[in-house]
């Protein structure tokens, strides 16, 4: 509402991705590959091995063209970004965090200056003093992620910051330690892994493949523990969202697993015990393989974090949690200063609300799109549904805007599709509940699946008795819809729910609570399924 | 227009406004000097590699050749210094700097891209660069471009953070952020009194290398000193030219600052003596048969001077922002305790690289003596 909203034409959150999973793996990689370098040098020293050292040599042309010139330069795209996409949070940050910064800021100052000196020197320093600058290299780099972690990490978990603005408490965060010491590992891992982009092709060949493998599985080793550390602190509201089963969560878990295997076999089978095998197109999958690896845990970590920018303060579209409530009350013409339509009543406000509050992470199409969420909605739908966005979905912000701007963006929102002229008959009652069911209530619930099931409430009941209710839905609960589709497709709607409510079950449903937006960032465990919160519950 | 200014953020600035002021001017001139070193040095570099290519050149060849080895360098501490301007100036005018940059943010972020061509050009010069063939020059050409483009863009996104009239209707005409700042009037002059600084910078730091050249090789010593220093002043001259347009550019309520105001007028007027003061040191001292000291003393106050501009240019934006922006109103909760910290962290990273340098400096110097 502060700034203006650059609209880039697909989910600005998208592109803090992009420039973000590959500025993590190259900078995570600066900061393991300075550890291999130095770590490494002083073994070609130690044991007078002339084709290592040259190896080294080799190896540092590549890590500071790829270090300095990407990773550096990626990093502050990365505060370009998150500038542009995410001003409020990252005024946010930096209002907070500037001196912790600033202290970044050095470390990585003395970190290229070192880089340099250290890629320079090889020939004209001495063994010794060469090797220091090589450490002071790796301190400065590991210190730039010690502090950045604890930034990183209070987003996710502000922890003792929120009640006095303590910057200790803030920084070591609930999730600070076992971040770093995850952190750490995959940058251990990505110090082996690299180290296969510049297998020389004979000397210290077998050598240089066989510590690689051993780098990527010391850290293999450890990054589980890490992430199981993490994973125990993270707040409430993240595991609900963990256990939620959304698909995409789903996959960047398998891929992440999936990928760091993969790479791990290939270090253990072409790196450890075949070094022959180790060829450009392996080394290519391994690369790729890091890739995923890192997008997988970037994906989480974000995803994780939903509906929250920065915990409790600012939300994933950028706006401020404690400036909802005003703008609902005087609306988004009154608060928004830079609307490209400014007029209400125009076909574009609603747009224009749509990008401004949904853009982050939406598209109208494409990933992410809205147009297949909303089929079958209708205006006055998708206007009641706005109104409890944040409660129907755990990772949605609330909508913040009045009933004027409900109704612009719920009528923007029907109007992504065409409007439905559905054909019902006896033979296609199923299946046309089914595609009712899905428009209508499966963004929130399941009938016989473990998120919001129905079964518990219409178990026994029959189609006529289950449509029976629907009239009544938006007066049940405050957090339900208005129910008002057409009698025919309420009738197939009800013959539905009604039909897969009896089917007999192989295993029994385990409901599950829905978080409400409330910061749960201090606790620890969430309360898994157990008293769970069934439609009939919530209703009650 | 004030209600077009976004709010500044609710949470307090964590450390007085003066501190804060400080660190700008002290980062942003280093920024600076990296920045006309990383551009004024590679239009050095291409003009020398150019012009070296023929036999009878043999000083401009080995000028190249030997700058080719700090470009990536200087590029190198543009950007870390870059950082840290970027940072500080977030925290004082956050609220006017993200604004223009969303408005133009398309353009704005095409900024790291290219900053990656150039920094990776001026690698693969670097490298090629002795070979004195192929398509080196061609590489170092395209960096040298990339390089005055990036800084176009900036020089737009300056000027549009002082201007919050504009934002709307620019904003309005391209929310995709594909926007330039193209009416200002004082865009083009400021762009070129830029550019044509860097080289005058450059020329100064190239003139105070040459005289470390001289004990060497005295007849390319001064051969650098005495072609630093012509360009220099030819440069400063044309500076003074496009000064001029700037300022007849500029606002007249913006300018009459210069008269009103007591500081920015003196910055302004100290920073016109330092500037001839620098060019007649420069010039005097490499006239000579040997050049003199007088040039290492002009090199120091062209530093001077560039520092005295980028407080000029902090001033000029204070008045240009004065309607919207009030710094000294802003709620302050100053972080003592990790001020100290940074502090000591920074004196401690100086004096890192400082050792760091030392190191190099002892080794090329025995190399030197052997």
């Amino acid at each position: 509402m502060n700034y203006p909203y650059w609209q880039l034409g697909f989910p600005g959150g998208v592109l803090i991705a992009l420039v973000a999973v590959l500025h993590v793996f190259v900078s995570h990689f600066a900061v393991g590959g300075g550890f291999f370098l130095v770590a490494t040098e002083a073994r070609a020293r130690r044991t007078n091995d002339a084709a290592l050292l040259d190896y080294c040599k080799r190896h540092t042309k590549f890590f500071a063209l790829l270090t300095l010139v990407f990773g550096a330069v990626s990093g502050v795209g990365i505060w370009f970004t998150i500038g542009l996409v995410s001003p409020e949070a990252t005024s946010t940050l930096i209002h907070a965090f500037v001196w912790l910064w600033a202290i970044e800021w050095v470390f990585f100052f003395v970190e290229i200056a070192a880089a340099i000196i250290y890629a320079k020197t090889w020939e004209t320093l001495s063994a010794t003093e060469h090797q220091i600058i090589g450490w002071i290299y790796f301190v400065a780099a590991w210190m730039s992620l010690f502090v950045i972690n604890g930034i990183l990490t209070f987003m996710l978990t502000p922890g003792g910051w929120l009640e006095g603005h303590s910057l200790v408490a803030g920084f070591f965060n609930p999730t600070y330690w076992p971040s770093l010491l995850t952190r750490t590992a995959a940058a251990v891992v990505l110090a082996g892994l690299f180290a296969f982009v510049t297998l020389p092709k004979d000397g210290a060949r077998e050598q240089v493949a066989r510590l690689g493998a051993k780098w990527m599985v010391a850290g293999a080793v450890v990054m589980p523990v890490g992430l199981w550390w993490w994973s125990a602190r993270l707040p409430l509201f993240s595991h609900l969202s963990l256990g939620m089963g959304v698909t995409s969560v789903t996959h960047a878990l398998r891929g992440g697993v999936g990928f760091s295997l993969l790479a791990l076999l290939l270090a253990l089978v072409c790196g450890a015990w075949k070094p022959s095998w180790m060829r450009p197109p392996v080394v290519a999958v391994l690369v790729l393989c890091g890739i995923g690896m890192v997008g997988a845990g970037e994906y989480l970590r974000e995803y994780l974090r939903k509906p929250w920018a920065v915990n409790t303060l600012v939300y994933a579209n950028d706006m401020r949690a404690a400036e909802v409530e005003t703008i609902k009350t005087n609306g988004v013409l009154k608060s928004a200063k830079f609307l490209p339509h400014a007029d209400a009543a125009s076909a574009e406000y609603g747009r224009d609300l749509f990008v401004l509050q949904c853009g982050a992470c939406h598209a109208a199409e494409g990933y992410r799109g809205m147009s297949r969420r909303v089929d079958g909605w209708d205006a006055a739908f998708a206007a009641d549904i706005l109104q409890h966005i944040h409660v129907l979905r755990g990772t949605m912000p609330p909508f913040a805007g009045d009933e004027q701007d409900r109704k612009a963006l719920g009528k923007y929102l029907a109007g992504l599709n065409p409007e439905w002229h559905l054909t019902i008959t006896e033979a296609n009652k199923l299946e046309m509940g089914k595609k009712v069911f899905d428009s209508r209530c499966g963004h929130c619930h399941t009938v016989n699946g473990s998120f919001r099931p129905l079964r518990g409430t219409f178990e026994k009941a029959t189609g006529a008795q289950v449509a029976e209710v629907f009239p009544a839905l938006g007066a049940m609960s405050s957090n339900m819809p208005d129910f008002n589709a057409p009698a025919d497709q309420a009738e197939a709607l009800g013959f539905y729910i009604a039909h897969e409510a009896n089917l007999p079950l192989a295993v029994k449903p385990a409901p599950m609570q829905m978080p409400t937006g409330t910061n749960h960032s201090r606790m620890r465990r969430p309360a898994m399924p157990g008293a769970q919160a069934s439609l009939a519950q919530e209703v009650r | 227009m004030q209600t077009m200014i976004p709010h500044v953020d609710p949470l307090p600035l964590p450390g007085p406004v003066w501190l804060f002021t400080v660190l700008l001017l002290v980062v942003f001139t280093l920024h600076v000097a990296a920045m006309n070193s990383a551009l004024g040095g590679g239009l050095w570099t291409l003009w020398n590699y150019l012009r070296g290519r023929h036999a009878e050149h043999e000083y401009s060849r080995r000028l190249a050749v030997e700058l080719a080895g700090m470009l990536p360098t200087f590029l190198a501490f543009t950007v870390t210094l870059g950082v840290a301007a970027l940072l500080f100036v977030q925290v004082l005018y956050g609220n006017f700097l993200y604004t223009s940059s969303i408005i133009m943010a398309s353009t704005w972020l095409m900024v790291i891209p290219l900053v990656m061509v150039a920094y990776y050009g001026y690698y693969y010069f670097s490298y090629k660069a002795v070979e004195g063939k192929g398509i080196a020059g061609c590489v170092l050409a395209i960096s040298v471009c990339v390089l005055l483009a990036i800084g176009f863009i900036f020089v737009n996104n300056m000027t549009l953070m002082l201007r919050p009239e504009r934002w709307l209707e620019i904003y309005r005409a391209h929310p995709n952020g594909w926007n330039l700042n193209l009416g200002e009037a004082t865009l083009l002059p400021r762009y070129l009194h830029i550019v044509n600084g860097s080289v005058a910078l450059f020329s100064a730091i190239l003139a105070q290398i040459g005289m470390s050249r001289m004990k060497q090789d005295a007849g390319y010593g001064r051969w650098l000193v005495q072609r630093a220093a012509l360009v220099f002043a030819a440069c400063t001259g044309l500076q003074f030219l496009l000064g001029m347009w700037l300022l007849l550019a500029t606002p007249r309520e913006i300018a009459m600052t210069l008269l009103r105001d007591p500081l920015t007028g003196g910055v302004f007027g100290l920073a016109l003596v330092t500037v001839i003061a620098a060019m007649l040191l420069i010039l005097l001292g490499s006239l000579a048969e040997k050049p003199s000291k007088l040039v290492s003393a002009g090199f120091g106050v062209s530093l001077l001077t560039l520092l005295l501009m980028v407080c000029l240019r902090y001033l000029l934006r204070m008045a240009y922002l004065k309607p919207y922006a009030d710094l000294g109103g802003l709620q302050v909760q100053a972080q003592w305790g990790v001020i100290v910290l940074f502090v000591v962290l920074f004196v401690g990273g100086l004096g890192t690289v400082a050792y760091m340098l030392a190191l190099v400096m002892k080794c090329c110097k025995t190399a030197v003596a052997k």
